[in-house]
């Protein structure tokens, strides 16, 4: 280990650093941060009320800048003392950004023993941000290799741990190259991946990169971070990498997060709580922070996302110069769409990433501008927040009502862009089989509906089957939530196939498994899951209204589907949904089945001409089945309600066909008419109601009055109760004869 | 060894027996209150059994059986919260076949096995092996507690028979995946 006896000056290993690198133009141009100026800034009152504290921070830090020669630990009280200050400090308050310089400084200078530096390293938790410049200065000292092969390690921990606290990263991204040398390194390697993994960008990838990786893992072997790498290059450039790779992966990295990532959120969390006015860090463009979570300082987007120098200049003019082309303009102070509009050629993204997901603003932005490396920024923040922080994974309820104010979060933001999330997919399809059903319900059934498309075997094993188990278990309520969540996954799904539909030419849409068929099977998969699960539901709860309602109300989606959203497939109620609907003692699901069946009716007929017509040579026929499973229930429908003839014309294998004999056994009186319009249990009333307003006099509810000119009456009487699926149902599906006719009616068969 | 066997006892209507097997009879006594605690239509009886002593279970079930035989009479689900050291060895004193569709394990501290696959991947296998659903949840919290509870009460009243036209049997069968049928 080195313990040699260091002159240098800080600025020294910048001029090393100089002569390896051939990028660090970029670096210099890129302005230094003035560091007075960002003390002043970042100092908060809370830190000022505590002078003592304060005074034995600054005198540290003046220690650490002073200090020279290697210094024992054992034997320098001095030493001891400001150690043991900057340590209490840190973990209590967490450091300012000016600290940072400093403490690194010394930390990988190597002047000191090696268990000072590492407790000096893991003292290094932010307050705030972290400047760029100090980190650029501590890499720089990892070139010169004062410090020992632990102490790179840990820093790199430490980088990758804080990254988002940085204020600032293009010099960072400069010095990408550099980083990218440390991976022949066999310990640092995950490492590097993992910070490379981070700052990788479009035109960081270049060809002698791709090969130097696949270079190290010939020599390595498939390691998951050189993939996560490899991968990464591919989604940028793939045709400068061919090779292929493993599809989705279970976690690149290991956690490196170290001692940090506790101690930042508890200062985080008691910063909040103790100084209103450390708030003024965070330029905030969400509402101002009324209640103070963790979930929403990670939203929040830091004043320091963007170089400084325009921010102060911007500040002194107050006004917004339009023609700076080189120079971006500060997401926080993006206040209005005007000014979207205005600067929309040079806004940069915050380096917080999640900030975006409470600025619509910036969501807009994201939704316009298309740029893949935007949402992989994106999907890697989320997908680490979403496996560190899901509470019944870790089984802590302390932190749920955050949990659920960021997945509600999350949702919302799927509902602006109209797109679901990979990293939410693969939280849902890893945590959902473990699910207990009750913890942040309707955040995670809400977010269901925004599982993008995928194939049958992942869904089947990682939605469907958990979702079923649960489904069963519970209660009625919850099996109404699941289907709603279905229902609106469904529409999801269908309103991606019209919007893509009419931007076919594009050719990334239909990839892999999202071709026209794909989508078909997926759909057709999803709509048989939830006539199973709804059949049985049905069954197990015994047929109420309220189930009812939810099943019927997703098969309101299923019966247009082709003319709504142009897919070609329509799918049949099983008979477990059918015939509780058609018998139901509730005017509201028979209303509602009626309608159905008219809508199916009208896609079908249209399906039929389309094919008899033969336009366009049609890729996909719904099949014979289809009609004849229509026709069935037609049949049954119009033989229950209208033509009284349920018992004996009723063809359906599950249907109500019964002998008269059985029948007749029943001792149930005119049972031919005893589910028409008058006399089914959900009509009954109205017939009453009816009658009571034709024949006041009569109260011995005669039913059979209800016949001939009667007959129509009565019909305009439901008609005018709001019975707007039985009015198109009967109008369209029952082929009147003659208007005083009611017995020579017959049904129209597709 | 004693082993319970069908039709040693008839059904009784409107009433349910539920067996907790566990080691930690803190949680078992938990859960139970809240399952009594529950607003339900049927007369129910949990008894905890302790799988620490699981060769117990038969012969102290048999010994306890003439007496709820009055008063309740219906096994209608057998719970396992354990270990899976201890979960194994209490299923082999019990008739496989007689509890078909009745049984359903509970696992808690899902959160201290997640990073465990091969773990994870037992505890599928024994719901595999035994037909039988596997319930997740994190017994220390009260709402989940609650809702556990809820869940239970409802297999038990259809493992029961008190909900017509399904069976434990054909409940079982619906708990395991849908595209097998």
């Amino acid at each position: 280990m080195q313990r040699r006896q260091s002159s240098k000056t800080p600025k020294q290993p910048l001029q090393v650093h100089h002569k390896n690198q051939t990028d660090l133009s970029a670096w210099r141009k890129g302005g230094r941060i003035d560091l007075e100026n960002s003390v002043q800034n970042d100092q908060s009152p809370n830190d000022q009320k505590n002078d003592s504290k304060q005074d034995s921070l600054e005198q540290a830090l003046s220690y650490f800048e002073k200090v020279q020669d290697r210094v024992s630990l054992k034997k320098n009280d001095v030493l001891q003392k400001h150690l043991n200050t900057v340590e209490s400090i840190a973990l209590q308050r967490g450091l300012p950004p000016e600290g940072f310089d400093v403490l690194l400084n010394v930390a990988l200078s190597g002047k000191l023993a090696d268990t000072v530096n590492t407790r000096l390293l893991k003292s290094l938790v932010p307050a705030s941000v972290i400047p760029e410049n100090s980190v650029i200065s501590s890499v720089s000292w990892l070139c010169v290799s004062k410090c020992s092969s632990n102490i790179q390690l840990l820093f790199l921990r430490w980088l990758i741990t804080v990254f988002d606290f940085i204020d600032h990263k293009e010099q960072l991204h400069a010095l990408y190259g550099f980083f990218f040398s440390f991976l022949q390194d066999e310990k640092m390697c995950p490492y590097v991946c993992h910070l490379l993994y981070l700052l990788t960008r479009k035109e960081s990838v270049k060809p002698f990169r791709i090969r130097r990786l696949l270079d190290l893992q010939a020599k390595m072997g498939m390691q998951s971070h050189l993939q996560a790498l490899l991968s990464l290059y591919k989604l940028f450039c793939p045709e400068l990498v061919t090779i292929t790779l493993p599809g989705k992966m279970k976690t690149y990295f290991k956690n490196s997060e170290g001692p940090w990532k506790a101690a930042i959120n508890t200062v985080r969390r008691r910063n909040q709580e103790n100084s209103p006015v450390s708030r003024l860090l965070f330029l905030g463009t969400a509402q101002p922070q009324s209640r103070k979570r963790k979930w929403n300082t990670q939203l929040i987007i830091p004043a320091s996302s963007t170089n400084q120098n325009n921010l102060e200049e911007d500040r002194e003019k107050n006004h917004v110069d339009l023609y700076s082309m080189n120079e971006s303009f500060p997401v926080e102070q993006l206040q209005t769409f005007s000014q979207l509009l205005q600067n929309i050629h040079h806004l940069e993204f915050p380096s917080q990433m999640g900030s975006v997901l409470t600025n619509p603003l910036l969501l807009h932005y994201m939704n316009c501008i298309k740029d893949e490396s935007i949402y992989l920024r994106l999907y890697y923040w989320m997908g680490q927040t979403l496996q560190e922080e899901c509470t019944w994974c870790v089984a802590d309820s302390q932190y749920e009502e955050e949990f659920k104010d960021f997945l509600e979060t999350v949702y919302k933001t799927e509902c602006f862009l109209q797109e679901g999330f990979s990293s939410c997919e693969e939280f849902l399809y890893r945590s959902l089989p473990l699910w207990d059903g009750f913890c942040c319900r309707s955040q995670i059934l809400r977010l269901v509906s925004w599982i993008p498309l995928s194939s049958f075997s992942e869904m089947k094993s990682h939605l469907y089957d958990p979702l079923a188990q649960l489904f069963f278990t519970s209660s009625l309520y919850f099996k109404c939530s699941v289907l709603e969540s279905l229902k609106e996954l469904l529409q999801n799904w269908l309103n991606w196939h019209v919007i893509h539909l009419d931007s076919e030419s594009d050719s990334q849409v239909y990839s892999s498994n999202t071709t026209l068929s794909g989508l078909v099977n997926v759909v057709a998969e999803l709509i048989h899951f939830v006539g199973w699960i709804s059949t049985a539901a049905l069954r197990l709860e015994n047929n109420p209204t309220f189930l009812l309602y939810f099943i019927l109300d997703f098969y309101e989606t299923v019966c247009d589907m082709y003319l709504r959203y142009n897919l070609p497939l329509l799918i049949m109620p099983p008979a477990g949904v059918f015939y509780p609907a058609l018998l139901s003692m509730d005017s509201v699901s028979l209303n509602q089945l009626c309608y159905i069946m008219y809508r199916y009716r009208t896609n079908l007929v249209a399906a039929k001409q389309n094919e008899l017509s033969k336009k366009k040579i049609l890729q996909f026929k719904f099949s014979s089945q289809t009609y004849q499973e229509y026709n069935q229930y037609i049949i049954a429908m119009v033989g229950c309600l209208w033509t009284s003839s349920a018992f004996q014309k009723d063809i359906h294998p599950q249907g109500l066909r019964m002998d008269d004999e059985l029948l007749k056994k029943t001792t149930v009186q005119e049972f031919k008419t005893s589910f028409n319009i008058v006399y089914h249990p959900a009509m009954m009333g109205y017939a009453v109601l009816f009658l009571q307003q034709a024949w006041p006099d009569d109260t011995t509810f005669n039913f059979s009055l209800i016949k001939g000119k009667k007959w129509n009456w009565y019909l305009e009487y439901l008609y005018a109760q709001g019975l707007k699926g039985l009015k198109v149902f009967i109008e369209s599906s029952i082929n009147r004869v003659s208007q005083a006719s009611h017995s020579k009616a017959g049904n129209v068969q597709v | 060894m004693a082993v319970l066997r069908p039709f040693d006892k008839l059904p009784a209507l409107n009433s349910a027996v539920l067996l907790l097997v566990g080691s930690d009879e803190g949680l078992q006594q938990k859960l139970a209150e809240a399952m009594l605690r529950e607003k339900k239509n049927f007369k129910i009886n949990i008894w905890l059994m302790r799988a620490g002593q699981c060769y117990l279970i038969t012969s102290q079930l048999l010994r306890l059986w003439p007496q709820f035989t009055n008063t309740a009479g219906q096994l209608g689900c057998l719970c396992f919260s354990d270990s899976l050291k201890n979960v194994e060895a209490s299923l082999a004193h019990v008739d496989a076949s007689f509890f078909l569709g009745k049984v359903c394990f509970l696992v808690t501290g899902v959160g201290r096995v997640n990073y465990c696959s091969v773990e994870m991947n037992a505890i599928w296998k024994l719901g595999e092996v035994y037909c039988s659903p596997v319930l997740f949840c994190e017994l220390e919290l009260e709402g989940i507690r609650v809702a556990t509870a809820q869940r239970l009460l409802r297999m038990l009243q259809i493992c029961a028979g008190h909900v017509p036209g399904v069976s434990a049997l054909s409940f079982g069968s619906l708990m395991r995946n849908f595209a097998d049928d």
